[in-house]
């Protein structure tokens, strides 16, 4: 029920808003706010009744949603099935919190707050559906359906440029669910729901009666070509497309499939396909262009969103869908994958050194750091894969903060340049602290969150059995590069005397009372996770050790 | 509860590092007025607990454990340690650091942020106090960035200056490329002993041959520390900050934490790396002396001189002489704090820190002067002061080291070592002559003018200054065999060189009365500007390094706007262009087909009319005709 109610609620507030009339306009932030800040209660209840120990789904909720028959060709079935584990629980408390930011941040909007609000609404409903989605095809649904909000969110309060930023974005993504969408049918023709089938055939009466045993026989059964094709019940669900005994003996991307087209097996096709799709989310270098045109058009606090929450899912459809559905697929390109890895941190980092625009530093900075995430997955170790995983939570909320801060001084004097600005601790002391904590937790100094993420992604991939170790030893560079471009920006616009652009106009007056309120709060809670990260390896440790188990056969 | 129960010594650990941390946020809140008798206080709390601590040290190294990060089976623990080793150095780190606490009470007087100062300081001290009492090398790893941090924030203190804020980013950076090296190595540590205690590196080492890359990787972090050759730049930079940031960080803390790991990873040095790290260390003596000598500022005389004695320290590390070398840091500590407090007052009476502006200062400053005189004499290793018996260790056991070697080339490293602590004495003497004797030179304050300094200035230089004498460490004070030290830590070589005192005291000799007849070349010969610029380190780095990285980010800015993106814009652009070609293609060939079709239909029509002519029998003939077609199609 809770997580029905993580999805359902924001989308209930989206409709409420888009109905209320016009003079409530002032009410829409506070709607917006309670339902985010019930978000993130719901969250820690869902946090309180998740099972450290256990490795399974856990608060699955399961219908039956459509069942197609297609005559011969079996029948086809979906499901509104979702569920938490440890790789979804810390996104989804991590989302839960970077909204109610969002909203915070959003406080200052002055036009069109109905359809903003709304929008937000819908995108936090369709966000959280997606990370607790166990379905493929409701995944899917939930993953396309926040295109839409995103794209209006850019395109129509965003910067001067925001057509065209959302416009890129808005193809990109598609680009990668198309690919996504393909493997997804070639994926559900090739399985079948075990229980399902079952009980097509005849053989138990109801899924209570499932037993171990009742899926090997069924499964060997399958696999001998002894089920009536017209009796299997094609799925999505994500349990039974990454068992790889559900595959059909002659379907396209069953393992033992011969298919080869342009040199590659189907299923290494596959593989790619979803990886490409997923890659542009996170967003892995060459695929990353839309990801700062988006930021420095999008406003604060779709920035926010969008660095803090939205590129996780990339992330968590690498561990949830592309490597859980395809092992073979990942364990036969690890180095490649790792490299691609070691190329977003060290060209993000590089790139992110040359930008002379505030939130274009920042957003090729969360290239570099999401780089980190890809090479802990590739590196198929216990410290990459938690290291990953806790790399994104803490990315999300240092991301944010950073977001924040450029969000200040651009609300201030609408300039983002670097060289605007100097001195400016003089005018604002309590912003430059903050920042200070920002940049040097995103650097990874130990005590802070970002630290931790670094640190077990790159142990994990020097200890991988798979990977070189040079590969490691030029990802530690990008720390390196993280330190010089983040002291360079402090020294640059804080340090030194005073001076900016906007000196005749703008009084430069030090954080609101709201701003610090948004940025004390992330800033105790990369702390907090720096010092305790116990705090998220204990939700990920049971789910990570068994999906390791997949790799440790290979 | 007997305080000597390992429970109340955990216990005691335990409150003594969480000090300085509580002392750090206590400072955040706490008045401007009380802040430095606040930290005073906290710190003087601190010595008086780590000189319990140090009395009541158990014969086993105590371990205090927690889980830090459980990854799916492998713990990773906050583990401290507590042994003599570690006893040692919090003494002196809580010693030096009140010293220079109380001495900034004056020196600082109208600093108006001050509160933020003595914040940082316990930063310092705190994160200082963690890497001695770290039992891991992650714990290490994390109190050594956390150094890093408290001295970048110290050192850019004045961040209003731009010099500062740059000398401060510079310090981190240097240090960062150090550290990325020595995380490197704990990745090979772990990868290799499947565990990062220290207390596993005595036995680890047994029985397998250690990667020589293990030990170098993990000396990169002391590189960088402890500004060894090449990573030293940052330290002459490090200047920017407040003159007592810099006695603590050039005697007890920061660079101190470089020889501090040595000592900790000792057992990890294969010795191949051990031979590397003797050669950086007797290159990085011989640099830093040598810069040293041209000199003008007073304050980056003394910086060089540490470089220099880091060397040392260092070298003395890589010669195997681990006791040797951290006699060389405790003593140093001492005497260089000292000389750099005593420099501090010298700064306050002149207001320059250009000693070609100074000179003649003997009367003026007295106290200031002896004990200036006291710790040079001790750094540069004039008999009966400590310096003397640290040295002596040191050069002791690298010839003791050379004489093992197989090649006779490796008896190069204890002659230079010798040679420099000459080369200390010319440079130190110089100093003495320019600072203290000669004509006072100061155009904008006269001579009476100057004063001495505030008591609790002159407080600490005098203790220091004091403890610069060789009594304190050993009775004979020309021999250093028989020191307590070495009963806390054993000593590795016992063997003496009957002309090795001689031969130093006569290089002492030569090498000060050099130095106090030397005069400066007025011309800036080669010789000269490889000194000022410390052999072009600063140049070399800033070409070879830094430019080509610059270089190469917008480089690839560029690509990625022009390339990358550009590829991407193009492929949208093409994807339009077919767009517009389809479209055209649509009304050109499509719809012309469809029109063409209906022209071809109508054309047809007028062929066909003939053919309805309103006769009947023609009308059913060709039903019955064409009736009989579509049944033969559909019957075969």
């Amino acid at each position: 029920m809770i997580l029905s109610l993580l999805i359902f609620l924001p989308l209930l507030g989206a409709l409420v808003i888009a109905l209320l009339p016009e003079s409530q306009v002032i009410q829409f932030r506070w709607i917006a706010f309670v339902i985010t800040l019930a978000e993130v209660m719901l969250s820690v209840v869902a946090y309180r009744e998740f099972n450290q120990a256990i490795d399974d789904y856990q608060l699955v909720e399961q219908v039956n949603w459509i069942t197609l028959p297609l005559g011969n060709l079996g029948i086809v079935s979906i499901d509104y099935l979702l569920g938490i584990d440890g790789i979804s629980l810390p996104l989804v408390i991590l989302s839960a919190v970077v909204m109610l930011i969002g909203v915070g941040a959003s406080w200052t909007m002055t036009h069109r707050l109905r359809a903003y609000y709304s929008l937000y609404l819908l995108l936090t409903g369709t966000v959280m559906g997606c990370f607790v989605a166990l379905d493929f095809f409701l995944f899917f649904l939930f993953f396309e359906f926040m295109l839409l909000p995103m794209y209006f969110l850019i395109g129509l309060w965003g910067g001067p440029r925001r057509e065209y930023a959302s416009i890129k974005f808005f193809l990109y993504t598609l680009f990668g669910s198309l690919l996504i969408l393909l493997v997804m049918i070639g994926l559900s023709l090739s399985v079948m729901d075990p229980v399902s089938t079952a009980i097509t055939a005849g053989l138990i009466p109801d899924p209570s009666a499932v037993t171990d045993e009742l899926m090997r026989s069924i499964q060997s059964a399958l696999q001998s070509g002894q089920l009536n094709s017209a009796q299997i019940v094609h799925t999505f669900t994500m349990r039974y497309l990454s068992d790889s005994n559900n595959y059909l003996p002659n379907a396209l991307l069953n393992p033992a499939s011969q298919l080869i087209v342009w040199g590659f097996s189907a299923r290494q096709l596959a593989f790619w396909a979803i990886f490409i799709g997923f890659a542009i989310k996170l967003p892995i270098v060459p695929l990353h262009t839309w990801l700062p045109e988006a930021h420095v058009e999008a406003p604060t606090p779709v920035s926010v969103v969008l660095a803090g929450v939205l590129l996780k899912i990339g992330g968590y459809g690498f561990l949830r869908i592309a490597w859980d559905f395809f092992p073979d697929g990942a364990v036969n390109y690890t180095q490649i994958l790792a490299g691609l890895g070691v190329l977003s941190i060290v060209y993000g980092g590089l790139n992110a050194l040359a930008q002379a625009d505030l939130k274009k530093m920042i957003a090729y900075s969360s290239v570099s750091h999401m780089g980190f995430v890809l090479l802990g997955i590739a590196s198929l170790t216990a410290e990459g894969i938690n290291g990953a995983i806790y790399q994104m939570v803490s990315h999300g909320v240092l991301s944010a903060m950073l977001f924040l801060i450029a969000g200040v001084v651009y609300d201030r004097t609408h300039d983002r340049r670097i060289d605007s600005y100097r001195g400016l601790m003089k005018p604002m002391p309590r912003y430059t602290t903050l920042t200070a904590i920002a940049f040097f937790a995103s650097l990874g100094l130990p005590g802070f969150s970002g630290f931790v993420g670094e640190l077990f992604t790159l142990m994990g991939s020097f200890q991988s059995r798979w990977l070189a170790g040079w590969l490691t030893v030029v990802a530690t560079t990008g720390v390196l590069l993280a330190a010089a471009y983040f002291l360079w920006t402090l020294q640059r616009m804080f340090f030194g005397p005073y001076w900016s652009r906007h000196e005749a106009t703008t009084v430069l007056t030090d954080l609101t009372a709201r701003e610090k309120l948004m940025l004390i709060p992330l800033a105790v809670l990369a702390l907090l996770l720096g010092l305790f990260p116990n705090l998220i390896f204990n939700l990920t440790n049971a789910t990570v050790t068994q999906w390791l188990l997949k790799f440790s056969v290979e | 509860m007997p305080v000597h129960t390992p429970l109340s010594l955990s216990l005691l650990t335990t409150v003594l590092l969480g000090l300085p941390f509580v002392g750090f946020l206590a400072l955040a809140v706490a008045s401007r007025r009380v802040s430095a008798l606040l930290a005073s206080l906290i710190t003087g709390l601190g010595l008086g607990l780590s000189i319990v601590l140090a009395l009541h040290v158990p014969d086993q190294p105590l371990t205090i454990q927690a889980a830090w990060a459980n990854l799916s089976g492998t713990l990773f623990s906050a583990s401290f340690r507590l042994d003599s080793l570690s006893a040692l150095m919090l003494v002196l780190v809580h010693f030096v650091a009140l010293l220079v606490q109380i001495y900034s009470v004056a020196y600082l007087h109208d600093e108006p942020r001050l509160r933020r100062y003595f914040a940082y300081l316990q930063l310092f001290v705190g994160a200082m106090l963690g890497i001695v009492l770290a039992g891991n090398l992650l714990v290490m790893y994390a109190f050594w960035e956390l150094v890093g941090l408290a001295s970048y924030l110290l050192i850019g203190f004045y961040a209003e200056r731009p010099a500062a804020s740059k000398a401060a980013k510079k310090a981190f950076l240097m240090n960062r490329v150090g550290d990325a090296g020595f995380l490197i190595g704990i990745f090979l540590t772990y990868y290799f002993f499947r565990t990062l205690d220290f207390s596993a590196f005595n036995t680890a080492g047994a029985g397998v041959t250690l990667p020589t890359v293990l030990g170098l990787c993990l000396f990169m972090g002391c590189m960088g520390k402890s500004a060894q050759f090449p990573l030293l730049t940052w330290l002459p930079d490090a200047m920017e900050g407040p003159t007592p940031v810099s006695a603590l960080l050039h005697a007890a803390t920061m660079v101190a934490a470089g020889i501090f790991l040595l000592a900790r990873i000792h057992p990890l040095l294969s010795p191949d790396a051990l031979v590397v790290v003797a050669l950086i260390g007797t290159i990085t003596t011989v640099w830093g002396g040598y810069s040293a000598l041209f000199q003008t500022d007073i304050k980056k005389v003394l910086a060089f001189s540490t470089v220099s004695q880091l060397g040392l320290m260092v070298a003395a590390m890589g010669t195997g002489n681990v006791s040797g070398a951290m006699f060389h840091l405790l003593t140093h500590a001492f005497f260089k704090a000292g000389l750099f407090l005593s420099a501090g007052a010298v700064i306050h009476a002149v207001h320059t820190q250009d000693m070609r502006h100074m000179g003649g200062l003997r009367q003026a400053l007295p106290i200031t002067f002896w004990s200036y005189t006291l710790c040079a004499a001790a750094l540069a290793g004039v008999p009966f002061l400590s310096g003397f018996l640290s040295k002596e260790a040191i050069l002791g056991g690298a010839f003791d080291w050379a004489n093992q070697q197989t090649s006779g080339l490796a008896s190069i490293i204890p002659i230079l070592l010798l040679l420099s602590s000459g080369l200390t004495m010319l440079y130190m003497a110089r100093q003495w002559r320019l600072v203290f004797f000669g004509n006072y030179r100061n155009r904008h304050i006269s001579l009476e003018q100057t004063h001495e300094p505030d008591w609790l200035m002159r407080g600490p230089m005098v203790v220091l200054a004091v403890l610069s004498i060789g009594f304190w460490f050993s009775i004979n004070p020309l021999s250093v065999h028989g020191s307590w030290f070495f009963c806390v830590l054993p000593a590795t070589s016992e063997s003496h060189f009957w002309w090795l005192a001689p031969v130093s005291i006569g290089l002492i000799a030569v090498g000060g009365w050099a130095g106090f007849r030397m005069k400066d070349p007025r011309t800036e010969t080669l010789a000269v500007r490889l000194s000022l610029e410390y052999g072009f380190l600063d140049v070399l780095f800033q070409h070879l390094v830094i430019n080509p990285t610059q270089k190469l980010a917008n480089l690839l800015s560029r690509a990625d706007r022009r390339l990358v993106d550009g590829a991407v814009n193009k492929l949208g652009v093409s994807l339009v262009v077919l767009a517009y070609i389809v479209r055209t293609l649509d009304r050109l060939v499509i719809d012309g087909i469809v029109n063409g079709a209906a022209w071809l239909a109508s054309l047809l029509g007028q062929m066909t009319r003939s053919v309805q002519n309103g006769r009947v029998q023609s009308y059913i003939t060709v039903t019955v005709v064409g009736l009989v077609l579509v049944l033969w199609w559909l019957l075969y």
